[in-house]
């Protein structure tokens, strides 16, 4: 492994000459480039299975998959830590703002130099959080960051979420990731992202806003209609009064206000709290992690994700059985889900960041991030833009009906029409290529869809091209294009 | 296998055959609109004592500058300032209200309401499918133009999932694939190719089509102050199809950001600038389409009302009891319909609500048989024998 100070030492190297790093970027140089080996049909199973656990399978985590397996490649994954993620850790090096505390990350929001404005924090973690997806080895780790953020999702345009997200992102959802339910709860409810977010720094004693109380029950551990009543939201919301954000010193720091706490006595789900300040909460929060509802509530979540939008009951049951035995270990969890559901999986339309993800990664695309912006918002998905508390839906139909920017973005990268962005299509097929049009075609399609199309449909599509004027070259373009946007590229 | 065995299969046999209606233009206000503050009951005390520092003043508080007080309707109801576009619609008996509307789940759950609604049913239980989708499903009005049925925005919503392919459009003019014409017609025979067996990519190409001889950026408007905003946009681009002739029966249209616990605003603020975003897109486009009005229906809803009372916070939490508004050259308009249940200690409902005493689906079953000839009200609102308010003529 790298020592903290070699890779400082390379990490300012990157930034020295982030400047002139148009095309061959320097961390590319550091670290390698992206590995191109050939690949091989998988059955739908496994190419469904790898699919779901990463954004995208890249050909080197294709080859790996086949050589030690599907369980043993779960295992690598979650053990996370243990993958060497130089190049990705490299490229965002020069991304100053992520390791930022709340209140510097402040300051410099409100600076007019030195490359710092009110977009930087922003646009940095959004970038970041693209790289990372596409980039970082520790895919599985990268694909429950998402799920977290749609869990306890929060909205960037609101007030001081636009840079006090950048820490509850660190702090909140990539340290507990693959953690422990309890605990990522526990420092969501700390989080000042969240406080702000759901209003809860409004919440007084002489007047209780109930909006955190209400959707940390609903949406991030009970689940609506688990047994808690309106009465329960407003007990909790007194519990909840004066958990706040730091306005001056420590600015965006979380602080208990003792002042504006509500000191009476309340009954929170049959439990009566007696008062003792910050530990009232607490208490709660305790309550609904190890509530039976929330393991049902998480595992359903979870199954719909990696499973199915239908998952089987069955499987949500032993799934919750274990978050019940580990007392939320997500690791154990995932590890239900996986093994025993995987073979229940049911194919799920891609989100648009799925749709990108997999298209980039599957062509060993390299970009900076910056072009894909205007896809995920024409798409709907932008990251961290999702105003209400629910997160962005996981649900086939939700997605569909808006092919037209999907098919305009394979058409731009195909062509190399997106700025600072680049396909591998040629140097995976120089690996691959008999150069007999066919057998390339064959190479492209199980590349992106797991296997070859059957002969008919193939050749029916070549014609097609063929017809429309196009000689061989731009006919492997075309094809690849419309892969890409086929119908059955758009399901994972 | 381009089109896989398992996508669905689409197929519907339409229960009732009629020429199409009026188009219909359904506006969610998502997050829960504070209706209390948008069409003020001016007449209440209680109104004023549970809102001492939110509530619009009177229409003659003398205390209070003219633009910060309610425009009054009817004597005992008045607009927020915000909302004075519309006062022009409800001047000509084109805009009607309908207070304490709402639906019977109590959950105050922004996403459980929403769900409900947009499904049309009143719990968990019944089809999944929206309610638009059914009426589509149910009418057969030999209309197969693929834009019958358009979200605005990047996602269709709830309400138009069914059996009926709709479309999601957030801007006429990013609908076409660019590129040069040789590889273009390349690109377009491919697509033909792999989407063959495809629904929605066969309506997508068609789509293409459609809106490749339309002219957005020169598109006229003798109104041109639609709000600049993506709410505008979207009545803007519904105006258009509209007005283009393609088809289009149903626009759904979502305007969000009514969660308002926090610091909303009185007369001016949070809350009166999304009012204001209303109010003014919705006048523009009662102006643009004013040669439309008698074949066009717009309707807004919101999945439940705010408290009564306002919170510490200068905001106020969920509620039960919302309002709707119907705009249209047939609605029986210039009105605020329904029956008020009081803001007073006694006609409050759970922690301090306003009661629903108009259920939306009235509302809706009356459009849907009046304006869209579609009487199978039993097979999109299931379980609900819907009464009809007379809200249109």
């Amino acid at each position: 492994m790298l020592s903290r100070r070699d890779f400082l030492k390379l990490a300012s190297l990157v930034t020295a000459s982030a400047a002139l790093s148009s095309c061959a970027p320097v961390y590319r140089r550091l670290a390698g480039d992206l590995p191109i080996v050939p690949w091989t049909a998988l059955s739908t199973n496994d190419f469904l299975a790898l699919n779901r656990i990463t954004f995208g399978a890249r050909v080197e985590e294709r080859a790996r998959f086949a050589e030690i397996g599907l369980q043993a490649y779960i295992e690598e994954q979650l053990d996370f830590e243990s993958i060497n993620d130089l190049a990705c850790d490299l490229q965002l090096s020069t991304f100053k703002t992520l390791n930022m505390e709340a209140n510097k990350l402040e300051g410099i929001s409100n600076e007019l130099f030195d490359g710092y404005d009110r977009e930087k924090a922003p646009n940095e973690l959004r970038q970041a959080t693209f790289l990372r997806q596409l980039y970082s080895k520790r895919q599985l780790y990268e694909v429950m960051v998402e799920f977290w953020s749609d869990h306890f999702n929060i909205f960037m345009d609101k007030e001081k979420e636009f840079f006090l997200k950048t820490v509850d992102d660190r702090e909140v959802i990539r340290k507990h990731a693959l953690g422990n339910f309890r605990d990522l709860v526990w420092a969501s409810a700390h989080s000042p992202a969240m406080m702000v977010y759901l209003d809860n720094q409004a919440n007084e004693k002489s007047h209780p806003n109930e909006n955190y109380a209400r959707e940390l029950m609903e949406l991030h551990t009970l689940g609506v209609d688990s047994g808690y009543t309106q009465k329960d939201v407003m007990e909790l919301a007194r519990c909840l009064t004066g958990w706040n954000v730091k306005e001056h010193f420590w600015l965006g720091d979380f602080v208990f206000k003792e002042d504006i706490h509500d000191t009476g006595e309340k009954n929170v789900l049959g439990l009566s709290i007696q008062p003792s300040g910050i530990k009232e909460a607490e208490q709660v929060i305790e309550m609904l992690v190890a509530h039976p509802s929330t393991a049902k509530f998480i595992c359903t979540k979870l199954a719909r994700r990696f499973i199915a939008d239908d998952p089987p009951q069955e499987l949500i049951e032993i799934a919750a059985q274990t978050f019940l035995n580990t007392n939320g270990d997500i690791k154990s969890v995932l590890r239900v889900i996986l093994f025993d559901g995987l073979a229940f999986a049911k194919p799920k339309y891609k989100r648009p960041v799925n749709f990108l993800l997999s298209t980039l990664r599957m062509l060993n695309a390299e970009t900076d991030g910056i072009a894909l912006h205007e896809y995920l918002v024409r798409m709907g998905q932008l990251y961290f833009n999702w105003p209400t508390p629910d997160g962005y839906p996981d649900y086939n139909e939700a997605w569909q009906g808006n092919l037209m920017p999907r098919w305009q973005f394979s058409f731009a990268l195909i062509r190399d029409e997106l700025k600072n962005t680049k396909h591998n299509l040629q140097s995976l097929l120089d690996v691959s290529s008999t150069g007999i049009l066919q057998d390339d075609v064959d190479s492209i399609t199980s590349l992106l869809l797991g296997n070859p199309l059957e002969r008919l449909a193939r050749n029916g599509i070549i014609d097609s091209v063929r017809t429309a004027g196009a000689t061989d070259e731009e006919t492997l373009q075309i094809i690849a294009t419309s892969i890409i946007a086929s119908p059955a590229f758009q399901w994972r | 296998m381009l089109t896989q065995t398992w996508l669905p299969r689409l197929s519907f046999a339409p229960v009732n055959t009629a020429p199409r209606g009026d188009t219909l233009v359904v506006v969610f206000l998502r997050g829960a609109a504070d209706v209390l503050n948008m069409v003020v009951p001016h007449g209440e005390d209680a109104y004023y004592q549970l809102r001492p520092s939110l509530g619009i003043a009177r229409p003659d508080d003398s205390k209070k500058k003219k633009e910060e007080r309610v425009l009054d309707l009817d004597g005992f109801f008045g607009f927020h300032p915000n909302m004075s576009p519309l006062l022009e619609a409800w001047q000509s008996e084109q805009l009607a209200i309908i207070h304490a509307c709402g639906a019977p789940d109590e959950s105050r759950s922004h996403f459980k309401a929403m769900e409900l609604m947009e499904r049309g049913v009143d719990d968990e239980r019944g089809p999944a499918s929206g309610w638009i989708g059914r009426h589509l499903a149910t009418l057969n009005t030999g209309n197969s133009s693929p834009l019958r049925a358009v979200g605005m925005g990047t996602r269709p919503q709830r309400s138009l999932s069914g059996n009926v392919p709709v479309s999601a459009l957030r801007s006429i003019a990013d609908f076409h694939l660019g590129g040069d014409p040789r590889a273009l017609q390349q690109m377009r025979a491919s697509l033909e190719t792999v989407y063959a067996n495809d629904i929605l990519g066969q309506e997508t190409l068609s789509i293409m089509d459609t809106l490749q001889k339309l002219d957005p950026t020169n598109y006229q408007s003798p109104i041109t102050n639609y709000p600049d905003t993506e709410f505008g946009l979207a009545l803007k681009q519904t105006a258009m199809l509209i007005k283009a002739e393609v088809g289009l029966e149903v626009s759904a249209i979502d305007l969000g950001g009514w969660d308002t616990h926090f610091a909303q605003g009185s007369a001016s603020g949070l809350m009166p600038n999304l009012m204001k975003d209303l109010a003014e897109g919705l006048a523009a486009f009662h102006a643009d389409m004013a040669d439309h009005m008698n074949q066009l229906t717009a309707v807004t809803m919101s999945e439940f009302g705010r408290r009564a009372s306002e919170n510490g916070s200068l905001g106020t939490d969920h509620g039960h009891g919302s309002m709707m508004m119907v705009l249209g050259g047939n609605v029986d308009g210039g009105k605020v319909h329904g029956q008020w249940p009081g803001l007073a200690e006694g006609q409050l409902i759970g922690p301090g609500d306003l009661a629903v005493t108009t259920d939306y689906r009235d509302v809706l079953s009356e459009i849907l048989t009046k304006r869209l000839n579609n009487p199978a009200t039993n097979e999109i609102f299931p379980e609900y024998q819907p009464v009809i308010r007379n809200v249109l003529k």
